[in-house]
């Protein structure tokens, strides 16, 4: 009983966060309501538990992530309008269309069973290093892409 | 708690983050609404792991969303810091001009 409880309230954390994400006008409150989110997914994580996710999630996300957003939004916003973002608007036409897409979401994946029960494979580094070895060297491969990436779009480099 | 409640939540989530990247005018904030669809997305997927008794594989494709999803923010930042510091602008409404 007490797991629906836990598994409601870090549910409703979660929206709200993505709540105050979409509908905040101020910078620094977007960035609560999306660290907000995270470490409600996180705390979804350790529902389901899966520790080790969780920890990552919240050092990648919440200490890298949101830093990041939280470095951008105060660059952005150096011309003395303040901290304030553009009104978003009620938008019909996208409501609906997410509206539409959440209904389609809800709808086909509420009757699917995964395949099979398989046997219970909760050893994350075996499954890293085994099966899913090519996707994790891939991973490393891209990292370093994004990262060099991130640094000729910025451009750093350039200035003598 | 798997099934129905999880679909219906992150179906939710979803459904917000993509309301939230449609209707959102700021560079950054279209950026982090993304965030919330991958976020839901992930959140389906241990769920289904968490159901098939499948851990590992769960956890592990959660886990290269994770690296993905920080991959996707540097170079969406870095792009959006990059096209303030050219034209001045962040926000979508104003950045129409496909090359320039």
């Amino acid at each position: 009983m007490s797991a629906t409880v836990t598994f409601w309230l870090l549910g409703a954390f979660a929206l709200a966060g993505a709540a105050a994400v979409v509908f905040s006008r101020d910078a620094l409150r977007l960035v609560v309501g999306l660290g907000a989110f995270l470490l409600a997914v996180a705390g979804l994580y350790l529902y389901y538990g899966m520790g080790f996710l969780a920890a990552a999630q919240v050092f990648v996300y919440v200490g890298g992530v949101l830093v990041l957003v939280l470095f951008a939004l105060l660059l952005l916003s150096r011309d003395g309008r303040g901290r304030l973002l553009a009104p978003g608007g009620f938008d019909l036409a996208a409501a609906a269309v997410a509206a539409g897409m959440a209904a389609v979401l809800a709808l086909t994946l509420r009757d699917f069973r995964p395949p099979g029960a398989q046997a219970a494979q909760a050893d994350l580094g075996a499954t890293l290093l085994g099966p899913m070895l090519p996707a994790f060297e891939l991973l490393g491969v891209l990292l370093l892409a994004a990262l060099v990436a991130t640094l000729v779009i910025v451009g750093g480099g350039e200035r003598k | 708690m798997t099934g129905m409640p999880v679909t219906l939540l992150s179906a939710a989530l979803f459904g917000l983050g993509l309301y939230g990247t449609l209707t959102r005018r700021d560079l950054v904030a279209v950026l982090a609404c993304v965030e919330i669809m991958l976020g839901a997305a992930s959140l389906q997927l241990v769920a289904f792991a968490r159901a098939a008794n499948a851990l590992g594989n769960g956890e592990a494709l959660a886990l290269v969303l994770v690296v993905l999803a920080a991959a996707e923010a540097a170079v969406g930042l870095g792009l959006v810091l990059a096209t303030v510091k050219r034209t001045g602008k962040s926000r979508v409404e104003e950045l129409t001009e496909v090359s320039g």
